[in-house]
């Protein structure tokens, strides 16, 4: 079947054109058009977001605000804190960082993507819009599970605000075995002084999971803090539904995951000159 | 079907698409220009690279519709005739295709690559390129033809090859 297609020029046409609750939103397209193609995804209407003047990066009082069509290339050029850096390793190429967008990868939702667990190592505020108004989810709270999020099928996410993270250290470690291979574990630090080290951990499970990592005394290379890292690790991935893909199964994930989340930490801190 | 206007290679063309039709198979059906090649149609291999806007994109990712009214370059633009763009020829010099599948996207990513950076060095390359995949594996010869192609290869004597950068 022909799907109905439109390409609104505004928030509030493409609002009003999820309405129904039967659109897809094509975004960059990078994800959802191949789906299309390959019959994963089955649309009775497009709602093609590249008109809407969604894109762009504004720093405001409370934070910087990502625009759902902002794409890596985009984020790159705006150096916006750990996002910027993770928009360089984005798996595709620069054709793929050109047209796929931060906030398009959060509404995929592939638990193996590098976006999810940054949004949430940032406590980024997702900006959800649908004819009935407007509503902002915390990114903790977006990433249902595996390919699942908060958006409703009439809502778009129209924005990302990414709070001020005053003069935290950040880091982003992610391993995959292939450079065009998805990542299959990834880890976001964040490290405010004084505080502990708030690691979370991507592909792991099906959501990102929170960890609260205790500072290395004695260096991200003590046995006793590897230990450390393992076991909290461990213990919030036991709360976490797992996540297998083609790539590897969730007892594999489980086990790499306390050592990329190390390296994640060491990288924040190696920062801190 | 939807009529939609393109400007391919410069030229402005108006054609009728499908709203599922790929930016890709317009370019190839619709346009008749078939240089750009469909690979996997996942967004893998790179194969279907055109510069779309003034940066390159996988036009098999790419709805036609949403691509309505802008302006595309494929691999068709590169050569003036029978004179060869530098890159195309440094590709041509080197051997840096086999059998050729991948060549269309690997140009049109090199030439992206070198006109914002005019002197890679091989990480930057690779780095370039890492979205397009060459079955016959032939990446040596590539990364040596990027180089080739470089302001750095074409301001150094040959006999004493630049190895800054």
């Amino acid at each position: 079947m022909t799907p109905r297609y439109s390409a609104p020029r505004d928030l509030v046409g493409v609002t009003a054109a999820l309405a129904d609750g039967d659109g897809v939103v094509v975004g960059g397209g990078t994800m959802v058009v191949p789906d299309m193609t390959h019959g994963r995804t089955r649309a009775a209407a497009l709602v093609d977001l590249s008109r809407a003047g969604l894109a762009g990066v504004t720093a405001g009082a409370d934070g910087v605000v990502v625009g759902a069509m902002t794409t890596y290339t985009d984020l790159v050029e705006a150096g916006v804190p750990l996002l910027s850096s993770v928009a360089t390793g984005i798996t595709g190429g620069p054709q793929i960082r050109n047209r796929g967008t931060a906030g398009g990868s959060a509404c995929y939702a592939n638990p193996a993507s590098d976006v999810p667990a940054c949004l949430v190592a940032l406590d980024a505020r997702m900006r959800l819009a649908s004819a009935g108004g407007k509503r902002e989810v915390p990114a903790a709270g977006f990433f249902l599970g595996g390919f699942r999020t908060a958006r409703r099928p009439d809502e778009v996410l129209a924005e990302v605000v990414l709070p001020q993270l005053g003069n935290a250290l950040l880091g982003y470690v992610k391993f995959k075995l292939a450079e065009s291979s998805w990542p299959i574990v990834t880890a976001a630090t964040v490290a405010v002084p004084g505080t502990a080290l708030r690691v979370v951990v991507g592909g792991a499970a099906a959501v990102p999971v929170v960890v609260a990592v205790d500072r290395p005394s004695a260096g991200s290379g003590d046995p006793a803090w590897r230990d450390h890292v393992r076991e909290a690790v461990h213990t919030a991935l036991d709360a976490a539904e797992p996540w297998s893909d083609v790539l590897a199964p969730a007892a594999y994930r489980r086990r790499i995951a306390p050592a990329i989340a190390a390296r994640s930490a060491a990288h924040a801190l190696e920062e801190d000159r | 079907m939807t009529g939609m206007r393109l400007t391919v290679n410069g030229v402005d063309r108006e054609i009728d698409v499908d709203p599922s039709t790929l930016l890709v198979h317009a370019i190839r059906e619709q346009v008749g220009l078939t240089g750009t090649h469909v690979g996997c149609l996942t967004g893998d291999c790179g194969a279907c690279t055109v510069v779309l806007d003034g940066r390159t994109a996988k036009s098999c990712s790419v709805l036609a519709l949403s691509a309505d009214g802008s302006a595309v370059e494929t691999v068709e633009s590169l050569a003036d005739g029978d004179e060869l763009h530098p890159v195309q020829r440094a590709f041509w010099d080197g051997f840096a295709f086999q059998c050729g599948f991948c060549l269309p996207g690997m140009l049109l990513t090199a030439k992206e690559l070198l006109d914002s950076t005019p002197e890679p060095d091989d990480a930057q390359i690779l780095a370039a390129i890492n979205g397009n995949l060459c079955r016959c594996t032939g990446y040596n010869t590539i990364v040596s033809a990027v180089r080739q192609a470089s302001g750095c290869a074409r301001t150094c004597a040959k006999e004493t090859p630049c190895q800054e950068s």
